[in-house]
């Protein structure tokens, strides 16, 4: 043996850990190492000296101040709560059933991930056939639902639009002049206020933010679709010049009709009759 | 004197140990039944587990701290913790390695909140005990000296060695059981010991030149 493990062995051989060949191993080494005798003797003294330190018992305030602890503690044992006892026995039975080393504890929890995975995995396939048998009927039933929401969604702005003062619908109408690429929602809420506003202003305002839209066929449409219900005649000259404007052929009908009513507005009548010529 | 030593035929320092509080009469409940029965609820029972261990623990943290007041305190905390945490104890648990391992936890916990885990061995107030300690009057003052010097050197060692020598040299704890305290390997630990021994040692010679001088 070298130095290095004779002197790696030195505290099993000062407790008579050593086998019976490694013990001679190390005495025979150290009857020819002076290195390794050096060593050895330093330890030794050290050893000596460290297990020479005094004993020193504690003070026996030590022992009043436990026994006074514990009293507390038998006292606020038999005064607790039944929950807090329950508690208790709980934490007791636990503690007895789960691992106390760490090793054991990931292992569980490994083991359940597993369990938890494998049962997954197992279970859920069984039931997607259900699934699919279900997916058509599910997905309109959402396709409704969407419907359903997204005309709660424009009722709920136009009344809450209709809550606003004049000027205020009319600022908003006005913003959306300055909108060129207005989206579906923006000429939803315009169609919507040109058909239902009280305020005839406001109804022209957002009949002209509807002008630059004036080739969308759902525009178009939505105006046709006002005309017959719109009652200022100011108003309803400013529709058929929007349509005659555009160009509309769908609009025919509805200007023929307009053009012979005897109860509308003379003006009304001959925008309708001019219009009809321009188509 | 090198030849002396060396001849000399090692003695284990268990068969030399003579104070071992844990160690009990057959007919007497062990320290794990005990300590069942407290966690069962029968805390009374812990007055006989602090009869057997409350001077190996506080030996334990006056080596660690050297100061007689805070070693105390520690034990006491040792104590309460043992009753707070009783339904934690497990069956397969040894209580030697449990109570060591909350003492290690307490010791911890105080060196955090100090935030100071060296030991200043000239504030300790471990050294003015040793005086009844010596053994006779004519090597009293030389005894004196090498405790000083050697309480010094303890002093002065990182706390995970001065730990492992006090586990190993004054706790007579196994091998394996510290190195079960330690969450370490059994070889491990026998380095470590080995490692602080010598580092100890170094110390201590280095502070007796430095008085000789």
């Amino acid at each position: 043996m070298n130095c290095q493990r004779i002197q790696g062995h030195f505290l099993d051989y000062q407790e008579n850990l050593l086998t019976e060949g490694d013990t001679a191993a190390v005495q025979s080494h150290l009857k020819t190492c002076l290195v390794c005798q050096r060593e050895w003797a330093g330890l030794q003294e050290t050893l000596l000296k460290l297990e020479r330190l005094p004993t020193v018992p504690p003070s026996p305030q030590l022992r009043l101040r436990f026994e006074a602890m514990l009293e507390e503690e038998e006292e606020s044992l038999s005064a607790r709560s039944p929950f807090v006892l329950a508690r208790s026995w709980l934490d007791s039975v636990l503690a007895a059933l789960l691992p106390s080393r760490p090793i054991w504890q990931g292992s569980l929890a490994l083991l359940l991930l597993t369990c938890g995975l494998l049962v997954g995995f197992y279970w859920i396939p069984r039931n997607a056939p259900t699934a699919t048998l279900t997916d058509a009927t599910v997905r309109e039933e959402i396709s409704q639902l969407k419907a359903k929401v997204d005309s709660m969604a424009q009722l709920v702005a136009f009344s809450a639009l209709q809550q606003q003062s004049g000027n205020q619908r009319l600022r908003h109408v006005v913003a959306s002049l300055d909108v060129s690429q207005a989206d579906e929602r923006t000429l939803s809420e315009l169609l919507t206020t040109l058909a239902f506003d009280p305020s005839a202003n406001v109804r022209l305002c957002a009949l002209e933010a509807l002008f630059p839209h004036a080739h969308r066929d759902a525009v178009r449409a939505g105006i046709l679709a006002a005309l017959p219900g719109e009652r200022s005649p100011l108003v309803q000259v400013a529709m058929i010049d929007f349509v005659a404007a555009a160009r509309d052929q769908a609009a025919g009908p509805a200007l023929e009709e307009l053009s012979r009513s005897q109860t509308i507005d003379q003006a009304v009548r001959e925008a309708a009759h001019r219009a009809l010529v321009q188509l | 004197m090198i030849a002396t030593i060396s001849d000399s035929t090692p003695v284990s320092r268990f068969e030399r140990s003579t104070v071992n509080s844990s160690t009990v009469d057959a007919s007497e409940p062990s320290d794990h039944e005990l300590m069942l029965a407290v966690r069962a609820g029968k805390i009374a029972r812990l007055g006989d587990l602090f009869e057997r261990h409350h001077g190996a623990l506080f030996g334990f943290f006056l080596r660690l701290t050297q100061q007689r007041a805070l070693s105390e305190d520690l034990v006491q905390w040792v104590f309460y913790r043992i009753l707070k945490y009783r339904h934690t104890y497990r069956d397969e648990g040894k209580f030697s390695a449990w109570i060591y391992h909350l003492a290690r936890k307490v010791a911890a916990d105080h060196y955090r909140k100090r935030a100071l885990p060296t030991v200043d061995s000239e504030n300790g107030d471990f050294a003015d005990l040793l005086t009844d300690q010596s053994p006779g009057p004519s090597e009293n003052a030389a005894y004196n000296d090498d405790v000083a010097l050697m309480q010094q050197a303890m002093a002065q060692l990182p706390l995970d060695q001065r730990e492992i020598l006090v586990l190993h040299r004054f706790q007579n704890l196994q091998h394996a059981e510290i190195a079960q305290l330690l969450d370490c390997k059994e070889g491990a630990v026998k380095v470590r010991a080995h490692r602080a021994l010598v580092a100890l040692r170094d110390l201590y010679f280095k502070l007796r030149r430095g008085r000789l001088a």
